[in-house]
């Protein structure tokens, strides 16, 4: 310990450097509920000192776990059996905007809304939008390849990564492009929850900000006249660019909170966003609001400017948050299913609730199917955590048995990995570790994710 | 290379599975084959002792019309896929050339890059889930039936573009899109001296098309006849009131490029576009070799020039395609004599490589295709490439020596 210490403050420097147990404990959690002390925290400023950082962690037998803002739901930032924690804070700048070919060089400690603010004035933005994007990292949201609202229409982080920087597990530095011929590594490293290599930097693609954008709120009367509209609109060939849904729970206490400016006397919202064309972006937004009024939407309202437009999404993206006002704390599911099953889905939600007496919310992408219904309960009362347990385990079951998957955006993590064998056969996973046995053949880079307890291991993988 | 010895065509991917296996523990070499559209791209194989067809695994596995959805088995023809999602309104912009032949899982493997990717995503990024056959015999699935999936490493875009050495796809679920409703065709000569600037009011159009091409040559494949030397084909695509202001914005943006006169093609506007595509693969035998270059969209018309350029110091003739969005450059080179191509293009070869290190060959069949830098130079990862190659395919049953960096 005292030798890690030494080499990592001679490395870099006693700032960038912590050791004492008070900072320590800082970083042995994430937004998940389980945590694991590091043995040491480290800042680095460079990829140089990424490397030196990956070189001693191995030289001393101390897994390396890399992490941005520690906003994960999953675990996946969290040290699970101890090691080094690499931290992004100080490597957190756009490197290069390059207008003309729409695209940014950026470090992995960047916040994610803090590139679309800075390519704004460029006529440009960063489209992969989670919900916790005013403090969530890029390195972060590459590793999880992290979602969002606007990923209906853009796709997820992965479709928005042109080329990566890697340290791989000795230190070393390589580059992918997805313009490289040969195996899209790029595609491999994006969502491997920092188990294959550490993003020392990223070039992303940036889009066009549209010429229009269009946001509306659709009020229902019950929850299954909302998700039968969600799928009734994708089922008609209309794609928005995004379509969100919130049940009374989530509403009430967002009004509460923020005074988005939602209806609060319906069962469920529907928050649509059609940007683009001025053209098609009315004619859009007509043909979703005639199939909410179909299925039996109560009211129709259209933000008239710039700040209803923000007030509204203000309020979708500080939902979670203001659940705070129903009780002390609330654990997230993160499922999808096909589109086509959401009213099942939600049923299903509904009932494994209701029967292990827990109140939920549900906030969620309906557009791409992605559920995350939030289960409220009160940590200090351990029934109310087994019933919690219990609930959102079967809210992943009733997802597996729709068709659908234990993630849709947040990652496997730490929390999830077990699932892993009810979605996939021992075949199917031991193919994922192939590639882990070349990234990170000796299992150093964040030990104890993704894959199943056991089942990692090269010896197991192999066939 | 020796003539494969044995040809299988295996019905689903249990029989794949077990012929592979088969092959691997035999130390066998197998040659995967799809629909043979694209046999001009990579080496050929160092050995091969089968031939893999995936043509008996065909067929939709699932078409989950209301969800944007469908599974399909890889030995599929992408003409029937794109048919059968038209006439539910729906579709994929796959874009690859002689679709009917083409099959969904060669299009993947070869990572085939078309068109209106700049408009509508890569074909990488329609993929929801794959089935795979390793050189092993084990059959491993990856991602799903939904549209957002982040359970595991993300295995099946790995696969797109791996060109048959990591495995052999036997299903792709993909999301499709809704049909544009409409699409119109722009044709117009083009001129040498507005070249330039009618690539650059192309690129920097508000109403970006669905796709921009600058030709020169390919008459035959495109046109059935000879006409003038350059044409621009631009297509929209969107609903009518988009297209009408497109029209208009094209037209004025053409005009002040000194474009003489477009003509528009509403019938058969998509034939038109698909003429264009399928030339990509126009090869006229042992005379000549297609090269697919990827500069940035605002460098590649100049990158056209200069390849011409370039072409004419060897004395053969060329022949180009520019994707004023997307910046690809689809170069042919060619003689009337095969014997004369020959004695050049290796000298060529080598010199386009040491300016644009990244041409990679698409079409041409020519017997010093081994010689050619087919894939142009080895990329930064190339070791990495290899690592993974071997780890899943240790015995280099599947495509040997296809690949890049002789993977």
């Amino acid at each position: 310990m005292d030798v890690l210490r030494e080499r990592l403050v001679e490395a870099l420097g006693s700032d960038a450097v912590k050791t004492a147990p008070e900072d320590l404990a800082v970083y042995a959690f994430d937004a998940y509920t389980d945590g694991g002390l590091p043995s040491a925290v480290v800042l680095p400023r460079s990829t140089k000192e990424i490397s030196a950082i990956v070189k001693i962690a191995r030289d001393c037998g101390e897994p390396i776990v890399a992490r941005g803002a520690g906003t994960g739901l999953c675990g996946g930032a969290v040290p699970a059996v101890g090691g080094v924690v690499l931290s992004f804070a100080r490597m957190n700048r756009v490197l290069e905007l390059d207008e003309r070919n729409r695209r940014a060089r950026v470090q992995p400690g960047l916040i994610n809304q803090e590139l679309s603010r800075q390519t704004a004035s460029s006529g440009l933005f960063y489209a992969p939008d989670p919900s916790s994007q005013r403090i969530a990292t890029i390195g972060g949201n590459i590793a999880t390849n992290a979602g969002g609202p606007l990923c209906l229409s853009y796709g997820t982080t992965v479709n928005h990564v042109l080329a990566l920087e890697i340290v791989d597990q000795t230190g070393e530095v390589f580059t992918t492009s997805i313009d490289d011929v040969g195996y899209d590594l790029t595609a491999a490293l994006v969502g491997s929850e920092g188990t294959l290599g550490i993003v020392s930097a990223a070039w992303l693609r940036l889009m066009t900000l549209p010429e229009a954008v269009h946001v509306s709120v659709a009020a229902f009367g019950d929850i299954d006249s909302a998700s039968e509209a969600v799928s009734a609109i994708i089922a008609a060939g209309i794609l928005p660019t995004a379509l969100e849904m919130m049940d009374a729970v989530i509403t009430q206490a967002v009004e509460a909170a923020f005074h988005a400016g939602y209806p609060t006397d319906a069962a469920a919202l529907l928050l649509v966003e059609n940007a683009g064309f001025e053209e098609d972006v009315a004619a859009a937004e007509a043909a979703t609001h005639a199939i909410a009024l179909q299925h039996g939407a109560r009211s129709w309202r259209s933000a008239r400017d710039r700040a209803e437009r923000e007030a509204l999404w203000a309020g979708r993206k500080g939902a979670a948050g203001a659940t705070g006002r129903i009780a002390p704390n609330y654990y997230t599911q993160d499922v999808c299913v096909p589109r086509s099953k959401l009213p099942q889905a939600l049923r299903c939600v509904e009932d494994a609730a209701r029967e292990h007496r827990i109140t939920v919310g549900n906030v969620f992408h309906a557009g791409d199917g992605n559920l995350h219904p939030l289960l409220m309960y009160d940590k200090r009362e351990r029934e109310q955590v087994a019933a919690v347990i219990e609930t959102g385990n079967a809210i992943l079951q009733s997802a597996i048995d729709l068709g659908g998957t234990i993630s849709g955006e947040h990652g496997i993590g730490w929390e999830k990995r077990e699932a892993m064998t009810r979605v996939y056969s021992t075949a199917d996973l031991a193919t994922m570790g192939r590639v882990r046995d070349v990234f990170d053949p000796a299992r150093m880079l964040n030990p104890e994710k993704i894959f199943p307890a056991g089942t990692a291991c090269p010896e197991v993988a192999a066939p | 290379m020796n003539a494969a010895q044995e040809r299988v065509t295996p019905e689903n991917a249990q029989a794949l599975s077990e012929m592979l296996s088969r092959c691997d523990r035999a130390g066998q070499k197998v040659l995967v084959v799809g629909g043979g559209t694209l046999g001009g791209m990579g080496y050929p194989p160092e050995h091969c002792d089968v031939a893999l067809a995936t043509s008996g695994i065909t067929g939709v596995v699932s078409n989950e019309r209301a969800d944007l959805t469908i599974a399909v088995r890889a030995g599929t023809p992408i003409q029937s896929i794109t048919t059968l999602l038209a006439s539910q309104g729906q579709f994929i912009p796959f874009d690859a050339p002689q679709a009917q032949y083409a099959t969904l899982g060669g299009t993947l493997a070869a990572g085939w890059l078309g068109p209106r990717r700049h408009r509508y995503g890569r074909l990488r990024d329609f993929l929801l889930g794959t089935t795979i056959v390793l050189a092993d015999g084990t059959i491993a699935r990856a991602g799903g039936m939904v549209v957002k999936n982040v359970a595991g490493y993300d295995m099946s875009r790995l696969y797109v573009g791996s060109f048959g050495t990591l495995g052999v796809l036997v299903q792709a679920n993909l999301k499709t899109l809704p049909s544009p409703p409409q699409a119109r065709v722009f044709l117009a000569p083009l001129p040498e001296r507005t070249r330039a600037r009618a690539c650059a009011q192309l690129a920097a159009l508000n109403v970006v098309p669905a796709a921009a091409f600058c030709i020169d040559g390919f008459h035959h494949a495109i046109d059935g006849d000879e006409g003038p030397d350059g044409r621009i084909l631009t297509m929209l695509e969107g609903s009518d009131a988009l297209l009408e202001r497109a029209t208009l914005e094209l037209r004025s943006a053409l005009g002040r490029a000194g474009v003489p006169h477009t003509r528009v093609v509403d019938a058969g506007a998509r034939e038109a576009f698909e003429r264009v595509v399928d030339s990509y693969l126009a090869s006229l035998g042992e005379r000549s070799v297609t090269y697919r270059l990827f500069p940035f969209a605002q460098d590649s018309e100049g990158c056209a020039r200069d390849l011409c350029d370039l072409a004419r110091g060897f004395k053969l003739r060329s022949e180009t395609i520019v994707d004023v969005l997307n910046g690809d450059v689809v170069l042919r080179v060619s003689e009337l004599d095969a014997h004369a191509f020959a004695a050049k293009i290796e000298a060529f070869d080598d010199a386009l490589h040491e300016t644009h290190p990244r041409a990679r060959v698409v079409a041409g069949k020519h017997p010093q295709r081994a010689y050619l830098r087919v894939w142009g130079c080895d990329p930064p990862a190339i070791d990495r490439m290899r690592a993974l190659k071997n780890r899943f395919d240790p015995n280099r049953t599947l495509n040997p020596g296809c690949f890049v960096g002789g993977i």
